[in-house]
């Protein structure tokens, strides 16, 4: 039969294949599968041509089989070299490979020439004898022809078959027996890589595997040149001259420390520098570097590379001009080498070029952009480009795609292929301002920020991410997805957490902080850590989707989204509101004239509502200083209402808001209301543009009802309030020592001169004409002494405890506050008395000594007659209680406790005010707590008159202090009130000077007794009858010029 | 949520008070004192009844006397996922504020159900849907969400993003105000 030869010749050819080539291996497998397997006959040689690889594809199944078998075979035999044996045969399997490759391309080749024909001539030679056979059977029958080929095809058929069972038969047994010969003893690499069961280290490579040399080559072209490599190697399959390589591979990339190498297995160096010679970028003629066997696997260990994804965000390195700028990712090329990402363009337009172009004449810096400043970040903007360079752009307005420069700009974004290696992947970071400018490039003017992506990016920078044991953690990726725990440990990436819910609940799991997000709640009140612009942010959750956590912050009342990782668990108390020493709400002086309410806190920068409603942006530097609350500051709103802090107000008129005073400035009220969250709520108002809401019936009730139990009952101060003034517990205003040249009496510094800078109750600084020096001495160390003489003044009157001693009239105590005052005027003492004193001490107040009649008249003990007159229309000061700033002052005069009474609250009463009321602005001085000599002080009588209520007629009459005098009372006015004020500022206030002048009421208002009553008009300019009085020493206390009366002028100061 | 609390607080009696009523004296000035206070986490509504006061101790130096009382009082205190009937009284795109008494409680846009939109054009401005308005005044149920302490204050965030929150319609008024004069 026509089977074992047909078998026999592809055995044959099997067998001899290694040794012999081409044409029979070809007439083989044409004549073996003749017909029969068309299939194979078919799909294999392309495929053999296409991957020119060992193989041999056709005949896959049965050699797989085979090599099966074998392969049990030789597990069993021999497993000890089995490396060895491996690249033996992947060796033989290689060579086998180029000879077949050879043979098969032959065969291709052939396939298109003669040998194809050849085969088709044996076919119809085949079928050709069939036929001739069959006819001799057919001759039997007679038959119709279709009958008759029906049969004959049938029988054919039938033949085929048999003969194809045959076929199979034989040839898997042979085909086993001719494997067996051929690898009896070797083992297939590829079987071993199929069973799994191989050890890996037995994998590694040997001294006997081919080494692997680092090539060389041009940064970046690496895989280029492995391409080329490639190309050459298939050039040369099956030609003379084939690659002795049997690998190359580069590990090239971004962030590679390979960059620059690529890396070829050969068996000899030569080798290498054959495949390699005339390639472009690489250089073999350099070192080549042997890899360490040991090595070797290092090399092909997978590195997991950052994964750039369209909408990713990166910051460009280059171009130089952009570099730090943050790009998006549109596309990545197919070679994974660049990307094309879009930007935001620096674009001059050419502005800069004309310069440029016309100070270099030489064309040769004239590209060079020079270490100029870059142009700022703008949106393409084609009318800009057109203004200049007209001919440079060309593009398409409706889709908004340029081409300017040979740049390409899409919808206002530079868009360009950039290579990946000049790319910052990691730690981007994008701000939510530079991702927001991407954003606001939609056309539909929607902000459509990916924030997917964006969160993306931002978990690539895992440095910004810290937990800290506490803290409530969330798996959301990972085998352990879903685990909520609290984190009890963090060392590095890891985390520990201990599993509060779930199936895990209460073990301890370590997971690593990239699948690993902080968990928060709706209600969770968080701060703001880390990278956002938000930072320092305390909030209140409020919503929670992924990773996004939106929250409502306390101090603005706004809602801010944020990533969870950028937050913490705060606590209930703190957040910010505080930059440096100013604080939210807290009022702080812009400017001499300026001030304002902090309303918002950032991170460098506050913004301040100013006293005219006006937003400023400041930073700290800028604020002059702040002013402390003032619980007690008081005003009288636009119906003559007191308020003060804490009191709900609401405008008059206006939008009609309404609030809760938290400043009271001068005529300013800043409010705060919770209607709003403009300006953290807080609003200005005049003064005079408010109406109290609530405060004050509570507060007269509550003054009324329950005053304040630890402090004095009123009810038992009251009675004696009436007959004593009580003691002053306080002192105001300048320390009529200070600026005064003093010695020292006691201690180390005894006999020095110098001159007061300050004063405490006890204590004097010292600044020493002998040296540079300021020290502190007790007041009653200290001597006064007259500037320019040197004498020493005895009863210089100073708010030193000690000094009631001094200058004390013996027995002649008129009033307690007499006696408390201390510092009495010398005009007191009978000695010095004028007449004006003896007389009305003569009259009646004898035992007074230093009281006027008037003084007596009233049996009041401190009331004027001009009071007594006018005592139907006045009422009670309800002050009386702390006039204590009366007392404070040492040099008070009897006029003085007298008019202290009354006139005060005269003019305090809205209804009655005195035109000086009115002078003084507002209401202020009243809110400072001491009754000041504003209000008696300035009628016009009193002004009108004299100053100091010494009319010519009264200080001609008697001394200075005798204001109270009738002479005073004739005047109609209740100037006695003006001799109240114990310190300069009142003195001088109720001079015409200070009527216009309301300052000298803020600086009553301001508290600073210091430095601001000084410099009033009025102090500065004396009236004439205050000049008349040689009024000439700077220390502007007329209290403590006690004697400057007419009577006093000759002997001022008298002396004991 | 309503509670009767025992309470303890010092007062101090100037020595000027010191007489017969200083028991009432004490007790007038607890309540002025503590009442429609808050602490940290209630409000103090009201002081009821039989408050034990100490003797009292001179405090060494001041002269004052120092008294322990103790006293019961009706606290008032807001739990996280109480739900309370409130009445809006301002209302911004972002949300709405109502008050429950003496809390205030912001309900964020985020937690009002979809379907309730910010009319920023109304007068006056709201949050609606087909059939309900929140606006100045409505009365609506809220679930707290979280409470926050500053200083002598309370304040919640709500939702109405539940069933049978929101608002409601009732004649009588539900919150009677605490505020104690």
């Amino acid at each position: 039969m026509s089977d074992p030869r047909d078998h026999d010749q592809p055995d044959d050819s099997d067998e001899e294949e290694d040794f012999n080539p081409a044409p029979a291996d070809v007439s083989d497998d044409e004549g073996g599968n003749a017909g029969n397997n068309d299939e194979d006959v078919e799909s294999s040689p392309p495929g053999k041509a296409r991957k020119g690889l060992p193989a041999p594809q056709s005949d896959v199944g049965d050699d797989e089989e085979d090599e099966g078998e074998g392969d049990e075979d030789d597990v069993n035999g021999n497993n000890d070299d089995e490396e060895e044996e491996e690249e033996e045969d992947e060796e033989d399997e290689e060579i086998q490979g180029h000879r077949r490759k050879r043979a098969r391309r032959k065969d291709k080749r052939g396939a298109f020439f003669d040998l194809e024909a050849e085969v088709d001539d044996e076919d119809e030679d085949e079928e050709d004898e069939d036929d001739a056979e069959h006819e001799g059977f057919i001759e039997h029958g007679e038959a119709g022809e279709a009958e008759q080929f029906a049969r004959e095809d049938d029988a054919r058929h039938r033949e085929l078959d048999r003969r194809r069972e045959m076929e199979n038969d034989m040839d898997l047994e042979q085909e086993a027996e001719r494997l067996k010969k051929q690898y009896g003893n070797k083992r297939s690499g590829r079987s071993m890589h199929d069973s799994a069961v191989v050890p890996q280290r037995l994998l590694l490579p040997s001294v006997d595997d081919p080494s692997i040399w680092g090539v060389r080559c041009k940064e970046g072209k690496e895989r280029e040149v492995i391409f080329s490599i490639m190309q050459r190697i298939q050039q040369k399959q099956g030609t003379k001259d084939e690659l002795g390589i049997t690998a190359a591979f580069e590990r090239g990339g971004p962030n590679s420390v390979m960059k620059g190498l690529i890396y070829v297995e050969a068996q000899r160096q030569t080798d290498i520098l054959q495949a390699l010679d005339g390639m472009l970028n690489v250089y073999p003629r350099t070192k080549l570097l042997l890899v360490d066997i040991k090595e070797m696997p290092d090399l092909l260990r997978v590195q997991k590379t950052p994964t750039l994804e369209p909408g990713a965000w990166v910051r460009l390195r280059r171009p130089p001009k952009h570099s730090g700028d943050l790009a998006q990712v549109i596309d990545i090329t197919d070679n994974g080498l660049e990307a094309r990402v879009k930007f935001i363009p620096r674009l001059d337009y050419g502005l800069r070029d004309d310069a440029l172009a016309a100070t270099t004449a030489d064309g040769k810096r004239k590209r060079t952009m020079g270490p100029g400043p870059k142009p700022p970040q703008k949106l393409f903007s084609e009318v800009e480009a057109r203004k200049r360079h007209p001919r440079y752009i060309t593009g398409n307005p409706q889709t908004n795609i340029w081409q300017y420069n040979g740049d390409e700009f899409e919808k206002g974004f530079q868009v360009k292929d950039i290579k990946i290696q000049h790319l910052t992947i990691k730690d981007v970071n994008p701000t939510l301002e530079e991702v927001t400018k991407f954003a606001s490039g939609g056309e539909d003017g929607v902000e459509n920020i990916d924030l997917k992506s964006l969160a993306a990016s931002l978990k690539d920078s895992t440095i910004n991410v810290m937990y800290l044991p506490g803290d409530v953690v969330e798996v959301y990726d990972g085998e352990q997805k879903g685990v909520v725990g609290k984190a009890t440990n963090v060392q590095g990436d890891i985390v520990t957490m201990e599993v509060v819910s779930g199936d895990l609940a209460g073990q301890t799991i370590e997971v690593p902080t990239k699948g690993l997000r902080k968990r928060f709640r709706p209600g969770d009140h968080v701060k703001v850590i880390g990278g956002s612009k938000y930072r320092e942010e305390v909030g209140m959750v409020v919503k929670i989707s992924e990773d996004r956590v939106t929250l409502l912050t306390d101090q603005t009342n706004t809602e801010i989204t944020v990533f969870s990782k950028d937050l913490r668990e705060a606590s209930d108390i703190g957040g910010q509101g505080s930059l440096g020493q100013y604080e939210m709400t807290d009022l702080v002086q812009l400017d001499p004239t300026t001030v304002g309410c902090i309303v918002k806190i950032d991170r460098e920068s506050m913004v301040i509502l100013d006293q005219n409603g006006d937003k400023r942006h400041v930073m700290p530097s800028q604020i002059a200083n702040k002013l402390p609350r003032r619980k007690l500051a008081v005003a009288a709103d636009r119906n003559g209402a007191e308020i003060r802090p804490d009191d709900v107000v609401k405008e008059y008129g206006g939008m009609g808001r309404q609030g809760k005073i938290v400043h009271i400035h001068r005529t300013f009220v800043f409010c705060h209301t919770n209607a709003t969250n403009e300006n953290a709520g807080i609003f200005v108002s005049k003064v005079s543009n408010v109406a109290t809401i609530s405060a004050k019936g509570g507060r007269i009730n509550a003054a009324a009802n329950t005053s304040d139990l630890s402090t004095m009952n009123p009810a038992a101060k009251r009675p004696e309030a009436k007959n004593n003034m009580g003691p002053p517990k306080q002192m105001f205003g300048r320390d009529r020592l200070i600026g005064q040249t003093v010695t020292i009496k006691k201690g180390g510094y005894k006999g020095l001169l110098g001159r007061v800078k300050d004063t405490t109750d006890t204590h004097a600084r010292i600044e020493l004409h002998t040296k540079s020096k300021i020290i502190s001495v007790a007041k009653t160390d200290v001597v006064v002494r007259d500037s320019v003489s040197g004498n020493v003044i005895k009863n210089y009157d100073s708010r030193k405890p000690g000094a009631f001693g001094m200058g004390r009239p013996g027995g002649d105590r008129a009033a307690p506050d007499w006696s408390n005052a201390g510092g009495r005027t010398p005009m007191a003492s009978a000695s010095s008395r004028t007449p004006a004193w003896k007389t009305p001490s003569a009259g009646g107040a004898g035992g007074a000594g230093g009281r006027t009649p008037a003084w007596n008249r009233n049996g009041d003990g401190g009331r004027t007659p001009a009071w007594a007159a006018a005592d139907g229309s006045r009422t009670v000061n309800p002050y009386d209680g702390n006039r204590t700033a009366y007392g404070g002052s040492g040099g008070r005069t009897p006029a003085w406790s007298s008019g202290s009474k009354t006139p005060a609250p005269d003019s305090f009463s809205h209804g009655s005010k005195t035109p000086g009321y009115g002078g003084s602005g507002s209401s202020d001085p009243w809110g400072s707590g001491s009754k000041t000599p504003y209000g008696a002080a300035p009628t016009p009588g009193a002004s009108g008159g004299d100053s100091w209520g010494y009319t010519p007629g009264a200080s001609g009459g008697s001394g200075a202090y005798d204001a109270p005098t009738p002479g005073a009372g004739l005047l109609g006015a209740p100037t006695p009130a003006a001799m109240n004020a114990p310190t300069p500022g009142a003195y001088s206030a109720p001079t015409p000077g200070a009527m216009n002048a309301p300052t000298p009421g803020g600086g009553w208002q301001g508290g600073g007794w210091g430095a601001e009553s000084a410099p009033t008009p009025a102090a500065a300019a004396p009236t004439p009858a205050a000049s008349g009085f040689s009024y000439a020493v700077d220390a502007p206390t007329p209290g403590a010029w006690s004697a400057q009366t007419p009577a006093a002028s000759g002997p001022r100061y008298e002396d004991d | 949520m309503f509670f009767l609390y025992n309470l303890e607080r010092r007062l101090t009696l100037h020595p000027s008070y010191f007489g017969k009523n200083m028991k009432d004296l004490v007790t007038t000035k607890l309540s002025k004192d503590v009442e429609g206070t808050c602490t940290g986490s209630y409000y103090i509504i009201s002081v009821v009844g039989n408050s034990s006061i100490s003797e009292g101790r001179i405090l060494p130096g001041s002269g004052l006397a120092e008294f322990t009382v103790a006293y019961r009082a009706v606290v008032w205190r807001p739990f996280k996922g109480e739900t309370i009937d409130t009445v809006v009284v301002s209302v911004n795109q972002h949300g709405f504020f109502a008050e429950a008494g003496p809390l205030r409680i912001f309900v964020s846009a985020h937690l009002i159900p979809g379907e309730i939109k910010w009319d920023p054009n109304g007068t006056p401005p709201s949050f609606h849907d087909e059939d309900t308005t929140i606006q100045v005044g409505t009365h609506v149920r809220v679930k707290i969400i979280g409470t926050r302490a500053e200083v002598g204050d309370l304040w919640a965030i709500g939702s109405i993003k539940e069933d049978y929150l929101g608002y409601f319609f009732h004649r009588i008024p539900l919150w009677i105000n605490v505020h104690v004069c």
